[in-house]
């Protein structure tokens, strides 16, 4: 921000002020506040509770399927589910299941140590989030072994 | 599963399972390395011009099956062409894993199982990343190609 702009001359604003880079991103902040009142009316504890409900579910129907590894088995971890599948490449699962309409990431997911930590090129990772059904699940567990058949 | 059929065709599954030419050939006096750097794959392509002929060729890396097979295909497609007729054959097979419309499938052999590609924008990286990389080896500067 300036306080004044001529041909010969700018003179920028006082600190802080002289940061701010034109109009702040109103629309944005708006935005952020009827996220929140959402999620609040929603409830966090009900959301945790049903988010983990999700992750319990999907650990169980995916540690089912005899070639999967489950990459990260934290106690109190969030709903996210990394695995690998023998034979088949992170990417190639991503594309077959996104035939299926399911919406995974796939690859190194920005942290390429971690990776060779354990010992793989890449992982696939389903997140569940509160809007995610166990229906989902299992359309994604169907998926999973449509990619095992392929690869087989 | 049709369309996906027509990504992973037999060929290409059998070419990812079972790569040709995976080593680094004896006597290789050029090399290149090529990263696709949002998936991880990586290829290194290994091989011996004599008089401007691809006399041997290898590679080495790793990746998704349309990566590995492509590299393993691209191998055997320009064993003993010129590198006129290398950059010939990838020009038409870029034009093929784009979908540009100006390649016939015929011209290209067996490459033509990568025409699925086309549907899969997002995998085209993985098929060219080895032929990015045979083009660095081939202009023998030692290079490292990035998909990005």
């Amino acid at each position: 921000m300036i306080k004044s702009v001529s041909f010969e001359k700018t003179v920028y604003n006082d600190l802080p002020y002289k940061f701010e880079a034109g109009t702040p991103h109103i629309a944005g902040v708006i935005g952020l506040g009827a996220a929140i009142d959402y999620v609040n009316g929603v409830g966090l504890d009900r959301i945790a509770t049903y988010e983990h409900g999700l992750l319990e579910y999907a650990t169980e129907a995916l540690s089912a399927i005899p070639s999967i590894r489950i990459i990260g088995t934290a106690e109190e971890k969030v709903s996210l589910i990394s695995f690998v599948l023998d034979g088949v490449h992170a990417h190639d699962v991503g594309t077959i299941l996104d035939h299926d309409g399911v919406a995974i990431r796939a690859g190194h997911h920005c942290t390429m140590p971690l990776m060779q930590r354990f010992g793989v090129p890449a992982t696939a990772r389903a997140s569940l989030a509160f809007y995610n059904t166990k229906e989902e699940i299992d359309v994604l567990v169907r998926a999973i072994h449509k990619a095992i058949e392929m690869f087989g | 599963m049709s369309d996906l059929r027509e990504l992973y065709q037999e060929l290409i599954l059998d070419h990812s399972k079972k790569p040709r030419n995976f080593m680094k050939p004896e006597g290789a006096d050029r090399t290149a390395e090529g990263h696709n750097p949002l998936c991880g794959d990586v290829v290194t392509v290994y091989l011996q011009l004599e008089d401007d002929v691809i006399r041997k060729i290898g590679f080495q890396g790793s990746g998704c099956a349309i990566s590995k097979a492509a590299a393993s295909m691209m191998t055997d497609s320009v064993k003993g062409k010129t590198t006129d007729e290398a950059q010939a054959i990838f020009e038409k097979f870029h034009a093929l894993v784009t979908g540009d419309g100006t390649s016939d499938p015929n011209d290209l052999g067996k490459l033509a199982v990568f025409s699925g590609v086309r549907e899969f924008p997002v995998r085209v990286k993985c098929a060219t990343l080895a032929w990015h990389t045979l083009r660095a080896a081939l202009k023998g500067k030692g290079e490292t190609v990035s998909t990005e």
